[in-house]
């Protein structure tokens, strides 16, 4: 893998493979979504089983298993301070929990049909949600009041995400746009389009708000420059017709782009020479989610029905290669 | 090459209320340094602090010691202080995130403006500018005192008549107020006395470096800067608005007042004084309105120092006056029929808050207009009809130029993800870190099943007007339900009779039965969506011991009762 880039070459060449850690089990249909907590210390995931179940990251162990929800759950999203979780459903709710207490807190109705995704936002104090009623909608985590009503896209709104200081927010949906929008005013402040557009099945800013990684149904991840409404980068060689597969950016140790697949694997490609460096194999139906920890060099993955369980991954030490 | 799509600094003006935000009777407010949170002082003696992004109550603060009204506000710099000056003459410290009083003293007089030093990060000393005496500057920490001088040559504080032109037009004597004002470090604190002259003095030791007087002479209500320290504007009561250009550099500035001192040998006292003078501070530009010469009230600049704004209360009157700075007025925004008291210009977006008279807080912000292509990036928004010329090869059954067309993106180039670029609106290079953007957000807990009661209910939430309990969901919103263990009646910021103004018609006060609370609570709410000036809100009355606090605006003239 000799990349012409000076970072893309010293990285591909010393590429520490991921091996699989742990598999977590316990969920009863199949997992739609796993997130790290900002401080990394935490694993959140939601499942069709209309539960989410927070695990350890440091003995794997489950802490919580939170029920509540009337319809399975999509998305789960931590706060700032990791103190609470908020999760989207089916039953066009999102709901606020409250981890100390491993007990819902707050319920925020207003979707008129399933509650796909949702965001807080880097304060903590509003919280994004996309739903199947093509609307986004802002909400304040104090009050639970609606701020906002965005009328965001005409076919479902796939995903939401906040920049880095909360003052964007980006939303994809199956009509084949993102839009970005003002988080203060909800004005719209850009949609990128391309030539076809396939589905936008999943859409996440860059961790310094500058670019946006968006996948579609077409196998593809782009990553955009929002400002000029051109994308830089593409990635391909996974699978991704179906699912609305979340990717994310793993930057603790090189930079790469992580992904979940239709084939059961879990892909990562290396973010400046756009090439695959390892798919992880393991899970026995399609990756629907992955996350990546803040600070470690820990990948956790969910799957669907068949398989049901979250696989943590780490890079093995060379420390620890030898002591074998 | 990444341009931000959105300008951190919109250089624009606000041009309609956009909402208004109500929470007690609040008096005065005050901006934090990035403009996330605005801290009103109320008329009962506790301060409110807004989330300015939600637009609802993040924290209040409220002591048992502190039940006079509030006269000013003023966050520390990095906003995790915040000083507030009251009409019992005393002076608190609060730590914000805490919610708790630091430190309280007692002056000789009410202090009308109280400002925090701006050079610290936790600042004990502080700027009190009393009714009719003297600023004083004071030490939080030990409660002493220092007067600042306020003239040159007479020894007393004004105590000798004043000048005819600065008796009040019905004839009473006037007060002394002096106006004062830290520079943008701390270092240099800048009065404008009675007689119509700016002194400069050095902050610790309190030497008058020197004197700048204003033509005309009468008496200098307001001394403001603004945000970059390049400015400075007084108001006076010859109603005229004053801009200067600071000359002293920004930072060091006593260390250059000094050495300026320092070389001139020419003059001596006064006069050496009035040469320094003139080296610091130069007119710029006047504003005034010739034709119907308002007395202005609450004068500021706007947060890039583009446009400076001045309110008129006259005749109970709600103005805000718009001039840009090269002296021209560019828009005169008229408000509802109550006086305004106090404005404030948001440090980066352009929105002006403005407080007034009935304890409401309006937002003014730019008219949005819907940017199309923003929606739709492949169609381009036209001003006017344009001649379409087609291309030789448009109708072609396969145009040249689409085929050529090919994607020249290359995707090789590196890509930084991770670098974050600093924020151009903020020049400050300290550690932000430290800064307080954001109280957390604590989610107050829905009660299921129980709409009768008082705190918390927000489970069924539409985003205009709701059906469920009205009680529950006014109380959660206006930030009612903030301190769960004390009692609605402690809550509620009521103001007596006596303070509430007599210039609206909230004079009558009864006790509406359920049935009004219910319909008076659904009305009263902030709405969310943009208010005309004009717009005519429902009018609900001031209730005690209820533990709702429903304020609506009342117009002078119509006191109608609109329920039962």
């Amino acid at each position: 893998m000799a990349a012409a880039s000076t970072d893309g070459g010293a990285a591909a060449a010393t590429h520490q493979p991921y091996v699989l850690r742990e598999t977590l089990v316990g969920h009863k249909r199949a997992v739609s979504s796993v997130k790290f907590s900002p401080d990394g210390s935490l694993l959140a995931s939601a499942s069709a089983d209309k539960t989410l179940r927070v695990w350890s990251t440091a003995d794997l162990s489950l802490c919580a298993e939170l029920s509540g929800h009337d319809e399975g759950v999509s998305d789960v999203s931590f706060s700032a301070d990791g103190r609470y979780l908020c999760s989207a459903s089916d039953d066009r709710t999102i709901r606020i929990w409250d981890l100390a207490t491993a007990a819902p807190l707050k319920t925020f109705t207003g979707h008129t049909n399933y509650a796909f995704c949702c965001s807080f936002n880097p304060q903590s104090n509003m919280i994004a949600s996309g739903s199947f009623d093509e609307t986004v909608r802002v909400w304040e985590v104090k009050s639970g009041k609606c701020l906002r009503v965005l009328p965001a896209h005409s076919e479902p709104v796939t995903a939401v995400d906040f920049n880095h200081d909360g003052s964007l927010i980006v939303s994809s949906s199956y009509d084949g746009l993102c839009r970005i929008w003002d988080s203060a005013t909800g004005h719209c402040m850009k949609t990128l389009i391309d030539d076809e557009s396939p589905p936008v099945s999943f859409v996440k800013f860059s961790p310094n708000g500058k670019f946006v990684l968006a996948a579609t149904l077409d196998s593809t991840l782009r990553l955009w420059n929002f400002s000029a409404g051109k994308f830089l980068k593409t990635y391909t060689g996974h699978i991704n017709s179906k699912f609305c597969i979340p990717a994310a950016f793993s930057v603790t140790n090189g930079k790469y782009i992580v992904s979940g697949s239709e084939d059961n694997c879990v892909y990562l490609w290396e973010l400046q020479t756009r090439k695959i460096v390892q798919k992880l194999k393991g899970h026995t139906d399609t990756v629907i989610a992955v996350s990546c920890h803040p600070s470690e060099n820990v990948v956790a993955s969910g799957a669907l029905g068949k398989d049901k369980t979250v696989k943590i991954w780490i890079q093995e030490d060379e420390d620890q290669k030898e002591a074998e | 090459m990444n341009v931000p799509i959105i300008d951190p600094l919109q250089g624009d003006f606000p041009e309609v209320i956009e909402e208004y935000l109500q929470h007690g009777n609040m008096k005065c407010i005050a901006f934090n340094r990035r403009g996330t949170l605005l801290a009103a002082g109320c008329a009962d003696g506790s301060c409110v602090i807004w989330d300015f992004e939600t637009r609802g109550v993040a924290k209040e603060l409220r002591d048992k010691d502190c039940i006079a009204p509030i006269t000013s506000v003023c966050w520390s710099k990095y906003g995790h202080h915040m000083l507030a000056s009251a009409t019992d003459k005393s002076l608190t410290l609060w730590n914000v995130v805490t919610g708790e009083k630091i430190a309280r003293v007692t002056l000789q007089q009410t202090t009308l403006h109280a400002r925090l030093h701006p050079g610290s990060c936790t600042p004990s000393v502080c700027l009190a500018c009393p009714l009719s005496s003297a600023p004083i500057l004071v030490d939080l920490n030990t409660g002493s005192s220092t007067v600042l001088p306020v003239s040159v040559s007479d020894a007393g504080n004004g105590t000798t008549a004043p000048h005819p032109r600065n008796k009040f037009s019905d004839g009473s004597p006037p007060f002394t107020p002096t106006a004062a004002t830290f520079n943008r470090y701390g270092d240099l604190i800048y009065v404008g006395n009675s007689k119509g002259e700016i002194l400069i003095v050095d902050s610790k030791n309190i030497r008058v470096h020197a004197i700048i007087p204003i033509s005309g002479g009468s008496v200098v209500k307001d001394i403001v800067f603004s945000r970059n320290g390049q400015y400075l504007l007084t108001n006076s009561n010859d109603r005229v608005i004053r801009v200067y250009e600071n000359l002293v550099p920004r930072k060091g500035a006593a260390k250059e007042l000094e050495a300026m001192r320092s070389l001139d040998d020419e003059f001596q006292g006064i006069e050496k004084l009035k040469v320094v003078g003139s080296k610091c501070l130069v007119l710029f530009r006047e504003f005034q309105d010739a034709v119907t010469k308002i007395q202005w009230k609450a004068p500021c600049f706007s947060g890039d120092g583009e446009w400076v704004i001045g309110a008129s209360a006259s005749k109970g009157e709600h103005k805000l006056y718009i001039w840009d700075r090269a002296g021209y007025l560019v828009k005169i925004l008229e408000g509802p029929k109550e006086a305004l008291i106090d404005l404030a210009w948001h440090p980066v977006r352009p929105l002006v808050v403005s407080v007034s008279v009935a304890g409401l807080v309006y937002i003014w912000a730019k008219d949005y207009t819907e940017n199309w292509s923003a929606f739709a990036p492949d169609f381009k928004e036209l001003e006017e009809n344009e001649e379409y010329v087609e291309r030789e090869d448009e109708f072609d059954l396969m145009p040249e130029s689409e085929k050529a067309k090919e994607l020249d993106i290359n995707q090789d180039e590196e890509v930084d993800i991770v670098t974050i670029e600093k924020d151009s609106a903020f020049s400050d290079s300290e550690a932000s870190q430290e800064e307080l953007c954001f109280l957390p957000a604590i989610p107050l807990p829905d009660i299921p099943e129980q709409q009768d009661k008082c705190f918390g209910s927000s489970s069924k939430l539409e985003d205009s007007n709701h059906s469920g309990s009205p009680f529950s969901i006014e109380a959660a919103q206006n930030g009612q339900a903030m301190l769960p263990t004390s009692s609605p009646l402690e809550v509620v910021g009521n103001s007596t009779a006596e303070e509430v103004m007599g210039t609206t018609g909230l004079k009558r006060k009864r006790r509406p039965s359920a049935k009004g609370l219910e319909l008076q609570a659904e009305k009263g709410r902030k709405p969310l969506t943009k208010i005309k000036p004009s717009a005519k809100l429902s009018k609900s009355k001031n209730k005690h011991g209820d533990g709702l606090d429903t304020n609506g605006f009342v117009f002078e003239d119509d006191v109608t009762d609109e329920y039962l």
